[in-house]
């Protein structure tokens, strides 16, 4: 790791200001709140206590991890092959694709939810399977992007032109070349993708099925305490989980240092 | 040895409304290199893409000693390839780039790493072979890129341009020791490139090309010594072109009347193509017919460039030792030193 020397720039300060009023004072105020004891007075772990001894904490905990793993695996399995084909094919549709890549963003996810409710097929309705595919199309705009960005950033032709002609087939040229080269993109999207899965909630309770998002609103009903603390595990845990991976997937210098 | 022959035939490729390819005819024997040479947008490049399977021709067969491989997908073909742009996989240390074409060979570990070092130490990189990619210089990626292209024995090597992002002095080094290995290894080569130079240097034969189409292809002594067209001849080599007139299958130039080669139905009013070094420039004549303009002196040989009274510039290429009385400015006699002389229409 280099060392890194802290000077005061205006406008990074500005952005740490804004980022900490909007983001980091609601956290640590709701941190704050998450260990208060009422009863007793003062600080204690009591809610954080509560929340594990709770046995449908690491079912939904588990089942929306799992939700999300699903998730991220439809994401690059659709998306790394068809921003590949669309980044060398050079074709006129990719101002199109892009464009669509964007409509999650401007649909409301009740008009969604309701439009699935009516259009989908029961054996559809009747899986819960059918919620990583929905996720999937909510990521999409922040995945597409992500990704896109990473293959923009590499000489894309050129390094799948040379695979090929060393004899790598299309899914050896993606999984032993592509994807590793951009590896900060596609670890980014699976990081966008794994914590807007698991965060869902409207989707999730307009389809009625019952997530660790849902479940923890349930909770609040009769313990608001308990359930910030639920919030705030739930916040660490995929971070660490995050961390983990990210630290774990072995480092290979890809950036061009002149 | 694995290398095989190399045979295009009737070969067409259009892109939208332009003719890349038009019944493009090559043959490039067992060990041979063979250049393609041509302008930019003359379908050099495709046709090498074509026998790599990267482009899909429209029409005709590509075959590699006598199998047809027209319709195999470029991962099966067998062909190492350099590209002009730098192509190595920046996730991948050196050693690893050049194991690549055996890894997806399924080749273990332990064999292809060996090979990757015998190839390294070919090109003279064995030391570096733990670096990753962008540690390196332009020259040093390119000589990974040809060792990561010959790892796997392949049947032909493929080289599109592969020294034009390099400077002038490593353009040079590499270029003889690609032609080095090249012969040592026996490896068939089909070379594309727009530098004649380069061309006529380091191949067997060279291909001269002009709008999808091959204009003539043998050695380099050859195409220089007897161009096919005003074409070829205005391609390779510096050519002074000199308006003259054609009368009785003559044509006279400063004076004197040399025999028209004519490659078409040119008549009349026609261009007469004269090297350099086959004109002649006289000083202190008594009936001069041009000016000189300027004289570069490059050791052993002096350009001298000069203007005749009808405007017309000519260069003549001539030995030092025969040039030092020329200066601008000095009225001069030029000479024709051949019997005979290519003309194209004016």
């Amino acid at each position: 790791m280099a060392k890194m020397k802290f000077n005061f720039h205006p406008p990074l300060a500005i952005t740490l200001l804004i980022l900490g009023f909007f983001v980091f004072v609601p956290m640590i105020s709701a941190f704050e709140y998450s260990i208060r004891t009422p009863i007793e007075g003062g600080y204690g772990w009591n809610n954080y206590l509560w929340a594990i001894r709770e046995e449908e904490f690491l079912y939904y905990i588990l089942r929306s991890m799992w939700l999300a793993g699903i998730t991220v695996i439809i994401t690059l399995f659709v998306l790394v092959p068809t921003l590949t084909w669309i980044h060398l094919s050079n074709s006129k549709v990719r101002g199109l694709i892009d464009g669509l890549s964007l409509l999650p963003l401007v649909i409301p996810v009740v008009a969604f939810a309701v439009g699935a409710q009516i259009s989908f097929p029961d054996f559809v309705q009747n899986t819960v399977l059918e919620l990583p595919f929905l996720y999937f199309v909510l990521a999409l705009p922040y995945a597409y992007r992500a990704l896109d960005i990473g293959l923009n950033a590499i000489p894309l032709k050129t390094i799948t032109e040379a695979a090929r002609s060393s004899g790598a087939n299309w899914l050896r040229t993606i999984t032993t070349v592509i994807i590793p080269v951009i590896r900060g993109s596609v670890m980014a999207t699976i990081a966008l993708t794994f914590a807007l899965s698991l965060g869902e909630f409207t989707l999730t309770v307009l389809l009625h099925w019952d997530t660790f998002p849902t479940w923890v609103t349930f909770v609040a009903q009769e313990n608001i305490l308990g359930a910030i603390a639920i919030s705030m595990m739930s916040l660490i845990i995929p971070f660490l989980i995050l961390t983990i991976i990210t630290l774990f997937v072995p480092e290979r210098s890809t950036q061009g240092r002149k | 040895m694995s290398s095989k022959s190399l045979t295009l035939s009737g070969i067409s490729k259009r892109f939208g409304n332009v003719t890349a390819l038009d019944n493009f005819n090559l043959e490039v024997g067992v060990g041979e290199l063979v250049a393609l040479l041509g302008p930019s947008g003359c379908g050099k490049t495709t046709a090498l893409r074509v026998v790599a399977g990267l482009e899909h021709q429209d029409k005709g067969t590509v075959l590699v000693a006598d199998k047809n491989i027209s319709d195999v997908p470029a991962h099966k073909r067998n062909m190492g390839m350099v590209f002009q742009a730098y192509s190595l996989f920046p996730n991948l240390t050196v050693e690893e780039n050049v194991a690549f074409g055996l890894q997806m060979r399924k080749v273990n570990k332990t064999v292809r790493l060996k090979k990757a070092h015998e190839l390294l130490d070919m090109v003279g990189l064995d030391s570096q072979s733990k670096r990753f990619t962008h540690q390196l210089s332009g020259g040093q990626q390119q000589r990974v890129a040809l060792a990561r292209a010959l790892a796997f024995e392949p049947e032909i090597l493929l080289l599109d341009e592969p020294l034009s992002a390099l400077d002038a002095q490593v353009r040079v080094n590499l270029r003889e020791e690609i032609r080095r290995l090249q012969l040592s290894l026996g490896t068939t080569t089909l070379f594309v490139t727009h530098d004649q130079e380069e061309a006529m240097s380091i191949s067997d034969r060279v291909g001269v090309m002009n709008e999808g189409v091959l204009e003539q292809i043998d050695t380099p002594d050859a195409l220089y010594n007897k161009p096919a067209s005003a074409f070829v001849a205005g391609f390779v080599g510096t050519m002074n072109r000199i308006p003259a007139q054609i009368a009785d299958g003559m044509v006279e130039i400063f004076g004197s009347k040399v025999v028209a080669l004519k490659r078409g139905n040119e008549s009349g009013h026609v261009l007469a193509l004269i090297r350099p070094e086959s004109i002649s420039v006289v000083a202190n004549s008594a009936a001069p017919n041009a000016k000189v303009l300027t004289r570069s002196f490059m050791g052993a040989s002096s350009n001298i460039v000069c203007q005749t009274t009808d405007g017309t510039i000519i260069q003549s290429l001539m030995t030092s030792a025969s040039t030092g009385d020329l200066h601008p400015g000095s009225s001069v006699q030029l000479h024709v030193l051949s019997s005979e002389v290519l003309v194209a229409n004016a």
